[in-house]
This record gives structure tokens, sequence and C-alpha cells, in this order.
């Protein structure tokens, strides 16, 4: 077994070209070995000292998040609760205190859990990942990264360097929505985002909506655009969206759900993170995360 | 500390002495311990739910280099043990009957050679028909989980019957007459899945012998009988074992009854060196047998239109899982808690401890009690919504009160269910117009005090500080840390100048263990009754220096003065000086437990001491919660809970106690329970897939203390208290959600999805 600390990102890539795993915050890797899921790997690289790869900053082309921003930092950070609003709602309802504050997005997103929070928003915000190696820098689209529960399209030597979320135009609002049975220490069950931008008349202009453990990835609903485009978010279109999503979801039943319920849920959630979503393009501030701020368990 | 004048018991908040070592880390478990040439244990458990063992070698592991002893049945005394009926052995014999029964255990260098050597025993197995099923374990040629059942040892009461382990009934007055003089006959079925303790730390126990002496270290709530478990399995006399408990880190009954320290203890003899064994939050779940019992309830109650109750009649199918731990008074417990805290005339309850091929049950905090008050409390909605009468007006008309007759004919001296009613009422707002999303439900509960025998010795050194040296057992209730208080108030000092030595069956007296709800009831007056002996000793020697008569030595202060006359007085420190010098200052006590009350009018078959409730705790918890209709699932909001404990010795503690109750009730309620496939595999094994609450689901809780001087019952006039707030909880917040729903959800836990499903029906 080995164990570097990498100094420099060249020798991050390096460790990884030469088979290491990178853990950064552990929450994934190291919880799974603890509870016998997966033993510890045999080579392993920590790049939790790269700072370079860690903070949020605003671009020209949109927002770059450093693989090695914790849930902590996104769920308060001003930049992205200003324009990934849904992002940081998924990240407020990671695990706890503590996840929040070790778990990074690059380890999320490449943990590729089809129950992970931050996919959902992301997809749905258009999000591209960074992924670096020896040989170069390449972006793909954040939907063509994951391919199964676990796996990803990044190659074995390839490091996720930054999540990238393009500009949104005015009027635009994010949200994302998990069905949960406790307030903390909670995995989805199901969960959706969503992003909406608004025409200056109200109406839906560009909306996009994913969901979260219903399929062996993260999934984008398709064809919403005919029923939504020009559309104002009323009781029609929002019980079509959650239609929709219940009809592309592929649920199984697990110990968490049934089919039948996690199926009926989904839609709950679809049409409340879009009417989240519409409420924010419009304006309006809704807290995050949205789950405490209304619906699912909110205090009053 | 040596004691001041300071006056005693004025400390506005009690700090628990074992505070400062637990919050800062200092404090140490078992888990923490480590002695010269230690060796880890492992088990190989049969992880299949009923089969014949035709197989069992264990030469390989054996023959792994690091392993230093491997156990099985033939390695122990051929010793069936068990509280009430003998029905189990430490090591699987010729058949197992649930998947975490221990099949062999090894001793080995470190944990990965451990599980090695365990993963390398083989076992074959032919496999027998799986018993899952409550009622088809009960039908005429149902597959039996042991066929010798007839030829095992029982304690005298236990009514046995093939699957049946334990047969309790209640009968009073004439049922079916009590039917016939009803308006409305009210029948309702309830089923709670089982679900389990989850106490924070996973057991652990450590054995080193010292010549034919063995010490065990290990997290249990009952070290003597822990101590009597080794003695009878490896036929040991008590005074060659030595049971520790460092410190422990919850129990929830969980860690009640005998579990591995014969096992490890066995190992370390056979390996010649100390073993530890430190289980798994998976084994935590998985293996020991205390889950909480699922049961069926089957219930029926007639009421006139007035809202009398006129009878009740009750069948309870208690699951007992493969073997009976201390389980074998469920079923007369549960024919209480389905009886109820009410004025019935005409009772009949049946109930069955039913075993199965599943994880074995055992007293979880208030066993059988929250289960059986969700079902009955739930039906009573149902029976007063059938004569048009508000729950809580159904309930002050129907529920006991000082001087009336509970349903198995126990008369009751003062009793404030009654006033614990109308402070919840009052706490929650019963009346306020709410959302249409929101609700709320109230339900009432009782729980026995336990009355048994329990000592404690008291010691005042030469410099004035103080030891109780006590049998009792603290597993975080704060009742042990209670003891100080009991002490200083009997001598006149503080609380802090008592240093407690526990949790150490070679140095202390006897006691039960932290097992319902007796610290403090018991243990309590024992320490009193040592503390007046230690007074009466200071009181003598101050008579001699004050030249006064010991009747008039008053001890307040820290200080031994003469009654009337103040400036006439010597210090404690002086006293326990000169004392040092002479006769020592050591008291003792232990005193008759308060007895069991009458019954008049009423029989109960298979009577383990259950038919009358000692000094009773009731309380009425009432709750607000919201609905989210689209998804089903509940918050809680609020709760309210009154308690009538009897005279409340520590508020801060008893403050805890409630609110840990109230949690431990929700999760219940909404979010625990064990889930099993149909070959018997508990399948939620970990704490992501069985939902405890955490600190963010907490609702505010408000309580009360309704404070009665009881009489027949604990120091001044206690009664229990940790069990008693686990009771009603869930009950209650079955009832706001019936509410919500229009109708009751049916099964424990009312999870999301089951009451969804329920708002779809």
């Amino acid at each position: 077994m080995s164990f570097v600390i990498a100094s420099t990102l060249d020798d991050a890539l390096s460790a990884v070209a030469a088979g290491a795993r990178p853990v950064a915050g552990g929450s994934d890797l190291v919880v799974a070995a603890r509870h016998g899921k997966a033993p510890l790997p045999d080579s392993i690289v920590a790049i939790d000292r790269l700072t370079e790869l860690a903070g949020v900053t605003t671009t020209a082309d949109g927002i770059r998040i450093g693989a090695l921003t914790t849930h902590a930092v996104l769920m308060t950070d001003p930049a992205i609760i200003a324009s990934c609003t849904g992002l940081a709602d998924a990240c407020a309802l990671v695990g706890s205190p503590a996840t929040r504050n070790v778990g990074t997005i690059g380890g999320n997103v490449m943990n590729s859990s089809p129950a992970m929070d931050t996919g959902a928003p992301l997809l749905a915000l258009g999000a591209t990942v960074e992924l670096r190696s020896a040989a170069g820098t390449r972006v793909l689209p954040i939907a063509d990264l994951w391919t199964g529960p676990g796996r990803t399209s990044a190659a074995a030597d390839e490091l996720c360097t930054a999540v990238l979320v393009p500009a949104v135009p005015d009027r635009t609002g994010s949200a994302y929505v998990r069905l949960e049975y406790r307030r903390a220490m909670e995995i989805a069950v199901v969960g959706a985002g969503a992003a909406v931008t608004l025409s200056a008349d109200g109406t839906i202009e560009r909306i996009a909506v994913a969901l979260t453990a219903v399929a062996p990835t993260i999934i984008a609903l398709d064809a919403l655009d005919g029923i939504a485009i020009g559309n104002v978010a009323d009781e029609d279109l929002l019980a079509g969206i959650a239609a929709i999503a219940a009809e592309q979801a592929s649920p199984i039943s697990d110990l968490r759900a049934s089919d039948r319920y996690r199926r009926h849920c989904i839609g709950v959630m679809a049409r409340r993170a879009v009417e989240a979503a519409v409420r924010r393009a419009g304006g309006e501030a809704i807290p995050v995360p949205v789950n405490r701020a209304y619906g699912i368990g909110a205090a009053r | 500390m040596a004691p001041t004048d300071l006056p005693a018991t004025e400390t506005p908040r009690f700090v628990r002495a074992d505070g400062p070592d637990k919050v800062t880390g200092s404090g140490r478990y078992t888990a923490d311990l480590t002695l010269t040439g230690m060796l880890t244990a492992k088990f190989r458990y049969a992880d299949t739910a009923h089969a014949r063992i035709v197989r069992l070698d264990v030469s390989a592991a054996r023959a792994m280099p690091g392993v230093f002893a491997v156990m099985t049945a033939d390695d122990v005394p051929h010793v069936r043990y068990g509280p009430f009926v003998q029905d189990r052995t430490l090591f699987a014999r010729d058949v197992v009957r649930y998947e975490g029964e221990v099949v062999a255990a090894v001793a080995a260098i470190n944990a990965e050679v451990a599980a090695r050597a365990a993963a390398a025993i083989v076992v074959e197995y032919e496999p027998l028909p799986v018993v899952t099923d409550l009622e088809a374990a009960l039908a005429d040629g149902a597959t039996l989980v042991h066929d010798g059942w007839a030829d095992y040892g029982a304690a005298d009461p236990v009514v046995r019957d093939r699957n049946d382990a334990s047969f309790s009934s209640i009968s009073k007055g004439d049922v079916e007459a009590g039917f016939v003089d009803a308006d409305h006959v009210v029948s309702s079925r309830y089923v709670a899945d089982g679900c389990h303790a989850a106490p924070i730390e996973p057991r652990a126990v450590v054995a080193q012998w010292e010549g034919n002496k063995v010490t065990i270290w290990t997290s249990t709530q009952v070290p003597f009988d822990a101590r009597a478990g080794v003695c009878e399995t490896l036929e040991l006399p008590a005074n060659r074992v030595r049971i520790i408990v460092p410190h422990l880190g919850g129990g929830f009954g969980g860690k009640c009854g005998f579990h591995y320290e014969a096992h490890v203890a066995a190992l370390a003899r056979a390996a010649k060196r100390p073993v530890r064994l430190v289980f798994s939050r998976h084994e935590e779940f998985y293996a020991p047998d205390r889950r909480r019992e699922g049961m069926i309830i089957d219930v029926r109650t007639g009421v006139r239109s007035d809202g009398t109750i006129t009878a009740r009649q009750a069948w309870i199918a208690i699951d007992n899982g493969a073997y009976t731990a201390d389980a074998g008074f469920f079923s007369q417990l549960a024919a209480m808690h389905v009886a109820g805290p009410y004025k019935i005339p005409n009772v009949q309850v049946d109930a069955h401890l039913v075993y199965t091929n599943l994880q074995p049950s055992g007293s979880v905090r208030a066993p059988t009690a929250p289960q059986c008050c969700w079902a009955i409390e739930s039906h009573t909605d149902e029976v007063a919504a059938s004569v048009g009468m508000d729950p809580v007006a159904f309930r002050r008309l129907n529920a006991v009160d000082t001087g009336e007759v509970g349903p198995s004919g126990q008369t009751f001296d003062e009793i404030g269910v009654q006033r614990c009613i109308e402070h919840a009422a009052n706490m929650i707002g019963y009346d306020q117009t709410l959302p249409d999303d929101e609700a709320i439900g109230v339900a009432i509960g009782w729980w026995p005090s336990f009355a048994v025998p329990s000592g404690a010795y008291i010691k005042l050194d030469g410099d004035g500080s103080g030891q109780i040296i006590t049998g009792a057992q603290e597993c975080g209730t704060g009742a042990v840390m209670t003891l100080r208080q009991l002490a200083a108030d009997e001598l006149g000092m503080r609380p802090e100048d008592f240093e407690l030595v526990y949790q150490d069956t070679s140095v202390a007296p006897y006691d039960m263990g932290a097992t319902g709800s007796q610290t403090l009831f018991n243990n309590g007056r024992a320490v009193v009754a040592a503390a007046a002996q230690v007074a009466e000793q200071l009181k003598q020697l101050a008579a001699e220096h004050l030249e006064a008569a010991a009747a008039d030595i008053v001890l307040a202060g820290g200080r031994a003065s003469v009654a009337g006359s103040p400036s006439s007085s010597v210090s404690i420190v002086e006293l326990a000086a000169t004392a040092a010098g002479g006769e020592l200052l050591i008291g003792h006590g232990s005193g008759p437990p308060p007895s069991a009350p009458d019954l008049v009018g009423s029989s109960c078959v298979g009577d383990l001491g259950m038919a009358a409730f000692v000094a009773p705790q009731f309380s009425c918890h009432a709750v607000r919660v919201r609905l989210d209709r689209d998804t089903g699932v509940v918050r809680v909001l609020e709760v309210a809970a009154a308690h009538d404990s009897g005279t409340i010795i520590n508020e801060t503690g008893a403050l805890g106690q409630v609110e840990g109750g109230v949690m431990m009730g929700i999760g219940q309620a909404l979010t625990e329970g064990a889930r099993y496939d149909a070959e018997g595999h508990q399948r939620n094994t970990g704490l992501l897939e069985y939902k405890l609450q955490t600190c963010a689901d907490a609702p505010s809780i408000r309580t009360h203390f309704v404070q009665i001087n009881t009489p027949n019952a604990g120091p001044r006039g206690a009664k229990g208290l940790a069990e008693a707030p686990n009771v009603a909880t869930a009950a209650a917040i079955s009832n706001a959600i019936a509410k919500l729903v229009g109708h009751p959800v049916r099964q424990l836990p009312m999870t999301a999805e089951r009451v969804w499903e329920a708002l779809q029906s």
C-alpha cells in the first residue's frame, strides 16, 4: 500500500497516471472502506493540499468551482447563491456539518452516485467538468461524465480539477429539492434540480430539470420545452412536469422506498423544484436550502 | 475536596460527576482498554436463519499463524441458560436458529488475522424451514423453532406450548356481558415492526485471567447479571468472576442481559492471553438478543353512547425471536399495556410470546410499552370517535384515578394521570386553530416501578471526603450521579464531597443494574440507609465532642450542631479526623423493597410479577405535527410531556430523560424499523438505512412533572423515570396523523411511504 501527499498538481497527475486513487475529503473513499463496501485502494494520492484547486471564481464565461471546494463553502458562497442557487440548496443538504466541511465538489461529481445531491442542479445548470492529465486538459459536459453508478468516462490518468457553470441570463433561478425522511445525515430517496429563465412577461424562456436517484445516473428530463416554453408556471404546467418526471424515471425498489412511491415522489420533487426556480427567477429570495424554506420539512 | 460550610445542594443546576470525563474525552470506555499481549476476538455467525449444522471444521482456522484460540460448542460446558426459559447455549449446537447466532469464536494476534480465521472455519448446513410469521408460527403443524422445547428448563410460572414461549392473560369480570352492555363495539388490528436500542457505543468486552480468577471489562448495563451468566455457563463461583464496567456509551436496554462476556472469557482462558472483542455497527444491529419486539395486536372495545368503556378483549402476538432472553415477561407486560390505564370493568387479554427464526427480542427501554401504547391509544381515538367524543374528554372520563381500580384489579394510591392529561393539553394549546396540514394528537401511558434488592456502602475518610461504593450501574440516565445528592442531603454535606465507586462486582454489593428504571428507586433507598448509618456515627462523635445528646445533633452545612444552639458545633472534617483514629465511618444499606399491591377481582395466567404495578408511573404526551400530503412525510413540531414519576429528585437529569425518551419515541413512530426478507435476513443493519432521529429533527419539547410524594415507593416518594418518557410519544403522533389522514396508519413505524399509502386509501 502506498500513500503519497501531492504538493503540486503535477505530482498529483503523475501519481494518478501511475495508478493512484486521488483522495480529498475522503467522505466516499474512507467511509466505503470502513463499511466494507470497497477496500481502500493499494495506492492513494492525497490532493487536499493543492490549494489552487479550491475556491469559487467568477469568470467571463461563468463560474469556476475548483474541485477541492467543499460543500460548506458552496452552500454559503455569495456568487453560488446568486447564480447557482440550486447547487447551494444541494450542498446544504449533504450529510452533516462534518461531511460538508470535508466533502468536495470534485469528489462528489467523480464518485458518480445516482443519489448524489449536487448532480441534478449541476446538470440543470448546464455545467461542465475540467479533467486534467499529464497529456493535457479537456472539458466535457457533466452529462457525458457519468456512465453508471460509480463509473465515469474519465480516463484512468485524468483528475477532475474544476466544475464550470456557464453564466446564466437575467431572470434565471434554480433550485434543488429532495425527499428526505429526516433533516440530517440523509441520502436522497429521490430529488430534483431545476433551472428556469423567464422572459420579461413572466413566461418561461428556458427550462431544464434533472432527477436524482431514479436511474443509474442523474438524468435530465427530455421534452419539457414543448409544454413549458412560452407558458407561465401555473398548476397545469407544474402537473405536466410532474407527470413527465414520473414517466421518465426508472426507479428501483429498495430499503429506502418502493419504485411506486419513488415514481410518485419524483413528480412531486420535480414540480417543487420548478416552482422554486421560477419564484427565484422572478426575484423572490427563497433562502437556501429550499427544502427548509418551503415544502418538505419547513418550519413555520 | 473536603466539606466546607456551604449549605447542602444549593447548586442551581446539577452537574454530573461523569460529565467532564465524557465531554473532554478523558473518560475511558471498554474499547479504549489495551492490555499487554492482548488478542482480538472475532465471531463466526450462522448467517442463515434456520439450519442443521452438518459439518463444522475449525482445523484450517486453528492452523493459521497468529491464531491463539478457536472455540465452538465442544470447547465450553454444555449448559443451557436463559432467565425465563433455558433454551440457548453459548455456541450453536446442531441447529442454528437465527442468522446472528454465534457458531464459533476466534482469538488472534490482530483484527485482520481474526477475520481471516473466522472466515476459514468451514460450516455446512442443511436448511430448515424459516419461521418469520407470528400467526403461522402459532398454527397447528407449524415448524417448531425448538423441537425439544418441552425438555428445556423454565421458571415455574412460565406457561409454554410449542412455539409459544410464554403465554399470559388478564381476566376480569365478564367480557362477553360487557360487550352486550355496549352501544358500540370497535375492533382494530395494529402491527408493530421490531426496532433497536441503537446505543452510540457498539458493545465491547475485554477479559483477562490471573490464575483461576477472571476480570471482565464489559459494556453492560447489568454487571451482576453478566457475572451470573459467566458463572452459570463457564461453571465458576461468583467470587472468581469480576465484572468491571468502564464508562458506558449508552444502552437504552440494548445492553441489559448477559451477552458475550463468557465467550471472551473462554477465549482468553484458552489463549492464555487477554482478549478484546469490539463489535462493528453491523454486529451491534445483527447479533445481540436485544431487538425491540415486533407485535400484532388485535383489540375490541365496547363503549356506551355516554362514552363509558364496558369491555375490552385483545389478542397479542409478540415476536420472541429464536431464543427467550429476558422477554419471558413481555406477554404479561404487553397484556397490561393493552388493557391500559383505564377503568374497564370487563377485560380479557391473551398474549403470546412467539418463537421465530429472527434475532431474539429483549428489554429495550420500556419493553412492549411504546408499541402497545401506540396500538391501544390509536384504538382509543377510534373508540372515542365512535361515540362522537373528543379524545381528551374521552380519556378524562375513562382513565384511572386515585382510589380507583385498574384493569387488572389494582386499587391506586394517589396518582396523577388525570393531572397529566390536563397539563399536556394546556401546554400544547389543545384548543387552538391549526392550519389544515397540522394536527394535535394526545396519548396516555403507564409504566411500573421495579422493587428489587439493592445495596451500597458509604465511607468518610480521615479528611472528611466521602465515597459511595455502589452496585448501581450508570447507563447515561444520571441516576447513579444523583446518589451523591441523596448522600449529601442525609449527611449535611455537598454532592461534590462524594466520589462514586461503581460498576465493579467485586467491590460493591448487588444491584440489578441500569434496567427497569430501578437505579434511583432501589439504590437510592440503599444509599440513604447507608448514609443514615454514617450520620448516626457522626452524631455520636459530635455528641461526645459537644457534650450534648446525640438525638439533638443536626448535620447541615458541613457541620454537626446542637439543635437550638448553632454556636455549639463542630465541622464534619474534624469529626472524620477523630474517627480515623478510632472507629471508622462506614455505613451500609439495602432496606426492604416496596411491596406489590393487592389485586381484587381478576386472575392472571402466566403471572411473572407484573399483574400489578408497584408505584405506577403515568404520562400524557401531546404532539403537534405537520403532514406533507404529497409525500406522506410527517414532521413533529412540538411535544408537551406531562409525567407523574412521583417526587423528582434531580430535575436536570429528569428533564434529560424525558427529552431523550421523546426523541426515541419520534424515531419509533416515524423512521426506525428492522427490515427482514423472507429468509429471515435483517436488511438494514447500519445507521444509513436504520434511520435514527437527529438533533436537526428535534422539536420543541416542554415537560411538566406532576409531583406526588408516593407511599410504598423509592426515596422521598420517587418513582422510576427512565423508561416512562418513551411510552406515549409514538401513540400521540399516531393520533395526530390519523386526524390528518382520516384514519390511523396501522403499522409501526409510520414511515412516509406508509402514511402516503394510507392517504391513497
